[in-house]
């Protein structure tokens, strides 16, 4: 069981960036986006079979001929100033019960990419994911932000469309973040490297829909190539957000009008937690409600 | 806690190792164990302990009775018979199965066959494939001589998962261990009760394939009365006769029908014990 590199390459102080998949595929989008875009080659893999449960199987003539794994894959790309290792999850370890990592072996797998971070000295590690927030899908996701350490914070409200996680709605100071997001920056502070967690806002009433928000990763993607002094074309993920925001215009049309008004008011208000604009019962029924619209909405895209 | 702990160490040759899945449809694994312990005895000679592949955040109860996760490996020296019942395991699947490849090779086994049933729509009455995946192609043509449905290609659909019989082939595979998945249709109203039909192609299978001398006569009584029952049950009931009537002229059922067949025909099974 273990790591397997392809190979070693000498390395110049790189960071690392690392996407699983979870709410809207916002992280899991986001680096494999910018993977992509800077041509980023394999650099080694996580072996799955400890960690996951099988995905598919292939039989013929009767005879199994192979297993699929979820994958869990390093690469790197050499840079002008500090080179990338980008880590890409297919799945978060867990149980079959959730999809989040949780338990031993999702402390483990965070250990193993702390450790392939440590072994090119990554200066910095990086991780994306989801900000559930009311707010409202025609405006533009604000990106959350945590350090694991304080003398991060600063730099990081120096970012453009960035805000600190305790300034978010009016939350205060206490928060948390679900799965590997925040277990491995959790466990790279405890192994003394320094960590970022970036999260692109999706509002509350799509976090539970099974389609991806690839708008949260646009604004993701603008504050890590700033962050990372990179060159990503801003409109790299455009159709892609297009196509959503049409499915989204389409469902959002299927909602009772009182609570459309209700969450159009968002568009101006501020938002805070201790005053949300839609009530407990209207949130209760877009729970309710929101998996059916989507699978129309899908339908007639 | 090592998780396999040998109760003794009973001598084989080189035994076939069957795997039956506790609560799997038509009672599958639970009515082929039982079935070969009543005609063939079987000491239980290990056990996987559950700590670390079951939730032991409480236990179930059922009838007024505590179930506790088991998984066990019982042996029939004298016809180098390895058999091992299981509930389905919560957690670390991979070293699950590596267990159950651990005891196999241990003892020297030469083969290992899963037991399990595969949801059909078909009826009772309709006479039963019996399908196969196989680790190799050596192990196909060494099983060319029974009737097994020997050409299906499959992929998992996307979203989907492969069930824990071919993690197994798989894994053992990957350990130079033989073996085959072994699947009979089960009528979907059949699931949740015991498929005796289902049962005696498994163990008719087993009995020609490893020389096991089985008796079979009690099955057949036991089919005989099982169908003998569905019968006085589409006596009683003229919906539940139409509904099966319709599934044998192989047309298509609604959901209604589909969900009362089922809850009629496990209700009154369950009832006439």
């Amino acid at each position: 069981m273990g790591l397997v590199l392809h190979r070693e390459p000498d390395l110049n102080s790189p960071d690392m960036i690392i996407g699983w998949p979870g709410i809207g595929n916002i992280g899991l989008i986001t680096v494999d986006t910018i993977r992509q875009a800077v041509q980023a080659e394999e650099l080694g893999e996580i072996e799955p079979w400890d960690f996951f449960y099988p995905n598919k199987v292939i039989i013929r003539a009767s005879i199994l001929t192979d297993m699929g794994f979820p994958t869990s894959k390093f690469y790197y790309k050499r840079m002008a100033n500090r080179d990338l290792i980008f880590f890409v999850g297919e799945e978060q370890p867990a149980t079959r019960e959730s999809m989040y990592a949780e338990g031993a072996r999702a402390y483990e797998m965070a250990n193993m990419v702390v450790d392939v971070a440590e072994k090119f000295g990554c200066g910095r590690i990086y991780t994306s994911g989801a900000a559930v927030a009311i707010t409202h899908h025609t405006l533009k996701p604000k990106v959350w932000a945590v350090a694991n350490r304080e003398s991060l914070l600063p730099e990081l409200k120096s970012y453009a469309n960035t805000i600190l996680m305790s300034e978010a709605e009016g939350r205060g100071n206490q928060g948390s973040i679900t799965g590997l997001n925040g277990l491995l920056v959790g466990t790279a502070k405890r192994r003394n490297c320094p960590g970022i967690c970036l999260m692109g806002e999706i509002p509350d009433y799509l976090s539970r829909v099974p389609f991806p928000y690839p708008k949260a990763s646009q604004a993701v993607i603008e504050v890590l190539a700033s962050i990372l002094g990179i060159n990503i074309d801003p409109r790299i993920l455009d159709e892609m957000v297009t196509q959503m925001e049409t499915v989204i215009a389409n469902v959002y049309q299927q909602f009772p009008q009182d609570i459309r008004e209700r969450l159009d008011q968002r568009k101006q208000a501020p938002r805070t937690r201790q005053q949300p604009i839609i009530t407990e019962e209207d949130q209760q029924w877009l729970k309710d409600h929101i998996d059916d619209f989507f699978k129309k909405g899908d339908k007639g895209a | 806690m090592e998780p396999l702990k040998y109760l003794s160490k009973p001598k084989f040759r080189n035994p076939a190792l069957a795997v039956c899945w506790e609560a799997d449809a038509g009672q599958m694994g639970e009515g082929v164990v039982k079935y070969l312990k009543e005609e063939l005895g079987g000491e239980a000679f290990c056990e996987i302990d559950p700590v670390e592949f079951f939730p032991l955040s409480g236990v179930a109860i059922e009838s007024d009775v505590v179930l506790f996760p088991e998984s066990t490996f019982y042996a029939v020296p004298d016809r180098d018979l390895i058999v091992f019942f299981s509930a389905l395991p919560r957690y670390e699947w991979f070293h699950f199965i590596n267990l159950i490849i651990d005891v196999a090779q241990e003892c020297h086994a030469r083969e290992i066959y899963t037991i399990g049933g595969m949801i059909t729509l078909g009826p009772h009455t309709a006479p039963r494939d019996f399908w196969a995946t196989f680790s190799s192609p050596q192990i196909k043509k060494s099983l060319a001589g029974y009737e097994l449905s020997r050409e299906l290609d499959f992929e998992t659909p996307p979203g989907g998962r492969p069930t824990l019989n071919s993690f197994l082939l798989w894994a053992a595979k990957q350990r130079n261990l033989q073996g085959a998945n072994l699947w009979v249709p089960v009528p979907f109203y059949m699931v949740g009760v015991s498929d005796l039909k289902a049962h005696k192609k498994i163990l008719e299978f087993m009995d020609n394939r490893l020389a096991l001398g089985l008796n079979l006569a009690p099955i057949d009584s036991r089919i005989s009365r099982q169908d003998e029952r569905i019968a006085q049950l589409r006596r009683e009931q003229p919906e539940i006769e139409s509904i099966i009537g319709k599934l044998e002229g192989n047309l298509r059922l609604s959901e209604e029908d589909h969900e009362k067949l089922a809850k009629e025909v496990e209700e009154y099974l369950q009832k006439q014990g």
